[in-house]
């Protein structure tokens, strides 16, 4: 996946951070803009919620205020996996057409957090206070993890820091083919790496910008010959025409290259979105077909399938899964216990059950 | 400001004859699908009372700067000409006259929400984003945002004077008005039409205009050629039913087009609960869309042992029968 920066803003006060001078060697002929102070009165008939780019050809550098480290916002009506966001950057250059990102309007541009560097001290500390317990980080919640790797060399600043610590893991979720920075890294111990994936009717679809199906497996068909740890999330699930035959051909493709005794874990989790997100949908992917189904209120005030498909996706993807390796780590995203008792056979009972799950997956395949 | 705007009751009005006037709806016009007939009747009744305001620039063409339902009410009634108050000269800014409007209307009346984008178009050439949000949204009753702005400035500048008569005459709201900036406009035209024909309730709107999208995608349709489906026809034609009743039907029948699986769960259920007898004040209920994993049990009863008297026959019941509908029978 080529980006196509056109354009660099840098916040005020950001120059002097190393990860800026790094990405603007990177990026040397790229124009860049400084924020004044005043901030500069934008075109009057366009609002940001009416813009349609998102800013994706636009890197931002920023230094963010916020915490770096920061548990995924689960919901206490369905089960969360307990999982902690680091906050490298928000926005991506790949543009799938159901990526919740692009309900965040008022946050255009691919924003780096130039700061990361200078904060992982604190990050890490936070880790430490509490040696009893695994974190479990990614960087791919919101924006693919590896994207922008070469040019803001994200896995080369982080990876150490997590290779060397007992009670953390760090997972890399991306849909790229960017895994050059991650291979020339001497690090492996700790390190996740993960690709999303989906039908090929799908990916090839709806999933603009991202690398082939073939080429992620290929890519961690690598990564896992070269020593890393790798993932798989089957996230989102989308019923489409065919779309029983339509997974099982991922899966086939996935027993091509893949050993399946080296995935840490694999998740399923079927589309779902805030029911502001639609209209952003329609608009920018007038050819969508992810809004077919039949998507209802959940408890959580997402939009997400009638049970009983979510059900019927889950135990075929599942059943398939389970055929061709019988340990994979499996888990529902966002599921409620009757979801996953009926479809995986099962159920965690509450998020922390599937937290300890998933912590166990950790300390059986590093310690 | 010029000295005579900050002075515009001091003026004297003179008389003007009305086929000078250019009353096509100018630049400082905020007026949209209003009825004129109160006007006509009322300028009968007791003559003008208020002087229009107009602008004479140095070329000697006269435009309305306030006044111009009442200039269309003079001349429908054949007036020739009428006593109005006249601001001369070319250094005169559009700006000022667009404020004099404004303010001159918001004092009298309120405007419908096409007459609000109007007046916020008129404003974006000479006033900041920032000020238009932060002060005149407030004025004209609207939200502070970036966001309402851009929808009422969206609809004036690309919804078809069909459309806009519809959301003045209040049959279409504004919110359900933004959903249909997203599609074409004849089948924005043809989803107006079922909306006016049918009377619908803003619901009503929200969910044909929801289901008509997502059915035309998901059946490869034009909206059009999806909304001349004949049990649309067959509902929207029936003389048996009034307004409300075809307003259900057509909901009714989108709904279950759109979500089969969903209705059929409902009538399933709806069957297992009507198969027990349950009577009159014993109810049970599914969850919206049968999200949570609990059913609910409602029970009237005056007192204890009328409570008992009614779990007893309650009990007695084939209750085991009921189950989550898409499940096969036990
Ligand atoms: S890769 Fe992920 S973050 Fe990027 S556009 Fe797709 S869904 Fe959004």
């Amino acid at each position: 996946m080529s980006t196509k920066i056109d354009k660099i803003i840098l916040d005020k006060g950001v120059q002097e951070y190393k990860s800026t001078k790094s990405i603007l060697l990177q990026l040397r002929d790229i124009p860049v803009r400084t924020e004044k102070d005043d901030g500069s009165e934008e075109a009057p008939c366009v609002s940001d919620e009416m813009k349609m780019d998102m800013g994706k050809n636009t890197m931002h550098l920023v230094s963010y205020q916020g915490e770096f480290l920061k548990p995924c916002p689960g919901t206490k009506e369905y089960i969360c996996c307990g999982y902690q966001i680091l906050n490298v950057g928000t926005n991506c250059p790949l543009d799938c057409s159901y990526c919740i990102l692009q309900a965040y309007f008022n946050r255009p541009n691919l924003r780096v957090h130039v700061n990361l560097e200078e904060q992982l001290g604190q990050v890490f500390e936070a880790i430490d206070s509490e040696p009893d317990k695994i974190f479990r980080v990614g960087t791919g919640e919101f924006t693919d993890s590896l994207a922008l790797d070469p040019i803001t060399r994200w896995s080369e600043m982080i990876l150490k820091g997590f290779s060397k610590r007992k009670n953390a893991v760090l997972e890399l979720k991306t849909k790229t083919a960017n895994t050059a920075g991650l291979l020339g890294s001497k690090y492996r111990d700790r390190i996740i790496v993960s690709w999303s994936l989906n039908s090929p009717f799908i990916s090839r679809r709806e999933e603009h910008g991202a690398a082939s199906l073939t080429r992620r497996l290929e890519c961690a068909r690598e990564c896992q010959s070269e020593g890393f740890t790798i993932g798989f999330h089957f996230d989102p699930l989308i019923q489409h025409r065919d779309w029983m035959d339509e997974y099982r051909k991922t899966v086939d493709l996935m027993d091509r290259y893949i050993e399946p005794e080296g995935i840490i874990w694999m998740s399923l989790g079927s589309f779902r979105f805030m029911p502001a997100l639609k209209p952003i949908i329609r608009r920018r992917h007038p050819e969508t077909s992810v809004l077919d189904g039949e998507f209802v209120l959940g408890l959580d005030g997402k939009m997400r399938y009638f049970k009983p498909i979510r059900m019927e996706l889950y135990a075929f993807l599942k059943e398939l899964l389970h055929q061709w390796h019988p340990d994979l780590g499996l888990y529902l995203c966002m599921e409620s216990n009757e979801v996953w008792q009926e479809s995986m056979g099962w159920r965690p009972e509450t998020s922390e059950g599937l937290r300890n799950y998933l912590d166990e997956r950790v300390r059986n395949f590093f310690g | 400001m010029k000295k005579e705007i900050n002075n515009i009751t001091e003026l004297i009005p003179q008389s003007v004859p009305l086929r000078n006037i250019d009353d096509s709806p100018g630049p400082c016009c905020m007026s949209f699908g209003f009825d004129l007939n109160p006007l006509i009747q009322s300028i009968e009744r007791v003559g003008l009372i208020n002087p229009p305001l107009l602008k004479r620039d140095n070329q000697g063409s006269i435009t309305i700067i306030t006044g111009y339902r009442r200039i269309k009410a003079l001349k429908s009634l054949h007036t020739d000409s009428a006593g109005c108050r006249i601001l001369s000269g070319d250094n005169i800014l559009q700006v000022e006259c667009l404020l004099l409007n404004l303010h001159d209307n918001l004092a009298i009346r309120k405007l419908n929400d096409v007459e609000k984008g109007m007046v916020l178009v008129r404003l974006i050439p000479w006033v900041k984003t920032l000020e238009i949000v932060d002060h005149y949204m407030p004025l004209l009753g609207l939200p502070s945002n970036k966001a309402t702005l851009a929808s009422y400035l969206k609809i004036e500048e690309e919804m078809e004077v069909q459309a806009k008569e519809s959301i003045a005459h209040g049959q279409l709201s504004f919110r359900n008005a933004i959903m249909l900036l997203d599609i074409d406009s004849i089948s924005r035209s043809s989803i107006i039409d079922l909306i006016s024909n049918m009377k619908l309730t803003v619901n009503q709107q929200r969910q044909l205009i929801d289901y008509t999208i997502d059915l035309s995608h998901v059946e490869g349709r034009s909206i059009p050629d999806f909304l001349d489906d004949q049990s649309i026809k067959r509902i929207n034609s029936d003389t048996r039913m009034n307004n409300p009743q075809k307003g259900r039907a057509l909901i009714r029948y989108l709904r279950m087009k759109r979500y089969p699986s969903v209705s059929k769960a409902e009538r399933e259920f709806k069957k297992m609960v009507s198969r027990l007898n349950l009577g009159e004040m014993v109810r049970i209920d599914h969850s919206p869309s049968f999200e949570s994993p609990y059913y609910r049990l409602e029970v009237l009863f005056k007192d204890g042992p009328s409570l008992r008297g009614k779990l007893e026959n309650f009990m007695r019941e084939d209750i085991d029968s009921l189950r989550d509908p898409w499940k096969k029978k036990r």
